[in-house]
């Protein structure tokens, strides 16, 4: 692959074609789907190309802001969707994701690890939002069914005068993990089962092996400190949420 | 300690209505009753009445929507929740215990517990001694039963709430149960409201009973009364139905 260009895509939706044909001939029902993401994957990606394109060009600071303000919405748009038996979930995702964001971004630029640019900046807060909106959302699903499942538990301590808090300290802390717990496993098998997609790309981009993993390297200890805020944050707003200041379990 | 007639609890025009997909259900209505120390109630009437209902208003593990309840002629609202329910112990319908041993369990409250307060707990209702040690998932449906009522006894409580204690018992654990109620109440004054299915338990407990049916009080007074003669259709109605 020396020059990519709009020919070598086409030559590549032939594989998009093998897989269609290999989803009629075996007549599992996924050709429409298959069809229907090939072409909507490259709709929005080359949308997102020129915009990306059109940003850094620019350099306008606030169209920067705005895109990661977009980012961010429908990020915690989407983790709100597992926010079940509680209010609040899109408040309270919007705080984490930029919080986990802000907070990891602002380190890197003060500690020189980047430059302020549009072209660190929008990626780098992609792979956060995207990294803090799942850590959200699993911490959401799990304290949701872990408090409905195990009300007699909490209601037990509770009605034996513990606060709140105490009665329901090992579902939050359990959350929180379960929202860290893909990115811990992605560190842990790192290099070993897989290469991650930001460092294959630099490599086919023509970047140097070493290089890449650098990069890579710092990018695992943004997302894990992100995905830490996000995750402690969201556990610590949802689980208020079930209760008031009675004491009393109302979710 | 002196067990003269004070009241200890009072519900005044106590009432709780939830809302439940968009409909309002009225969970108890209208309960005015007051309860003396170092007696025994009895909460009978039939399934959905709102006994279990009652009984979280009493310890304030949920709110009343109307109407108030007072804990020594005050409301509950007066006294910071965790001192009120450690002072209103409840135990629940289907008792739990927390993930590990009985002595863990029985120190959940107060960790440090001795491990001759543990045996006295224990002994008190009618446990071995040696039960201390072994893990809660091994217990019996009785034996947890009587852990959980061990570990709210733990707290040294002034009203004890159990909700059907004895509905997983075999008739002689049941006995236990009983008699150690009884023994509560008048060794260290214990005011016990308890939910039961059995007319003759009742019986046996004596003391008062209140009747409930949809939410309200339909009939209360002397245990004897209330079950060998009740006023209304409706108790009588329903305490044949249960002794036969
Ligand atoms: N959280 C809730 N959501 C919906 N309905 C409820 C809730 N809590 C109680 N109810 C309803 O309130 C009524 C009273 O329930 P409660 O559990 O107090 O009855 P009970 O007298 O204890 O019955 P049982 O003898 O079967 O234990 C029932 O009709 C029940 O369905
Ligand atoms: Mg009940």
């Amino acid at each position: 692959m020396i020059e990519t260009g709009y020919m070598q895509v086409l030559a590549a939706a032939a594989l998009a074609v093998l897989a269609i044909v290999l989803a009629k001939v075996k007549a599992i029902p996924v050709g429409k789907e298959i069809a229907f993401g090939t072409v909507r994957s490259f709709v929005q990606l080359v949308a997102v190309g020129y915009a990306l394109e059109f940003i850094f060009n620019t350099k306008s600071f606030w169209l920067v802001a705005l895109s990661v303000a977009v980012m961010t919405v429908v990020g915690a748009y989407t983790a709100a969707q597992r926010a079940k038996h509680f209010t609040g979930g899109f408040f309270i995702a919007l705080i984490s994701i930029s919080a986990g964001s802000l907070v990891t971004l602002g380190l890197m630029l003060a500690l020189r690890i980047i430059t302020p640019e549009a072209r660190y900046i929008i990626p780098l807060a992609g792979m956060i939002i995207s990294n803090t909106m799942n850590a959200g959302a699993v911490t959401f699903d799990r304290i949701s069914s872990d408090l409905k499942d195990h009300r007699l538990a909490v209601e037990t301590a509770l009605a034996l005068g513990k606060t709140w808090r105490q009665a329901s300290l090992r579902f939050y802390r359990n959350a929180v993990k379960a929202g860290m717990i893909s990115i811990l496993n992605f560190m842990k098998t790192v290099g070993i089962v897989a290469l991650p997609g930001a460092m294959t790309g630099m490599i086919l981009a023509g970047a140097s092996p070493l290089e890449a993993v650098l990069i890579q390297v710092i990018v695992g200890y943004m997302l894990i400190s992100s995905v830490s805020i996000a995750s402690i944050l969201a556990g610590e707003m949802a689980i208020r949420r079930f209760f008031n200041a009675a004491e009393q379990f109302v979710g | 300690m002196s067990c003269h007639n004070t009241v200890v609890l009072e519900t005044r025009h106590a009432g709780r209505q939830i809302i439940k997909n968009g409909n309002a259900i009225r969970t108890v209505d209208n309960v005015s009753y007051a309860f003396n120390k170092a007696h025994i109630y009895n909460l009978i009437g039939p399934s959905g009445a709102g006994k279990s209902s009652l009984l979280r208003l009493l310890n304030r593990l949920d709110e009343p929507t109307e109407g108030e309840v007072r804990f020594f002629d005050k409301p509950l609202a007066e006294y910071p929740p965790t001192e009120l329910r450690r002072m209103v112990s409840m135990l629940f319908q289907t008792p739990y215990l927390f993930p590990g041993t009985v002595r863990d369990n029985l120190q959940f409250c107060c960790c440090d517990l001795t491990d001759d307060k543990i045996g006295q707990l224990l002994t008190r209702v009618g446990l071995d001694e040696s039960f201390a040690g072994k893990d809660a998932d091994d217990l019996s449906g009785g034996e947890r039963q009587r852990v959980a009522i061990a570990r709210a006894l733990s707290l040294e409580p002034e009203v004890l709430l159990l909700d059907e204690p004895t509905a997983s018992l075999d008739p002689t654990s049941s006995q236990t149960i009983e008699d150690l109620i009884l023994r509560l109440s008048e060794e260290l004054c214990l005011t016990t409201i308890i939910v039961t299915h059995h007319p003759n338990q009742a019986l046996r407990l004596g003391g008062e009973t209140l009747f409930l049916v949809k939410g309200r009080l339909v009939e209360t007074g002397k245990t004897e009364k209330v079950l060998k003669d009740p006023e209304t259709e409706l108790a009588r109605k329903y305490i044949n139905r249960e002794l036969r």
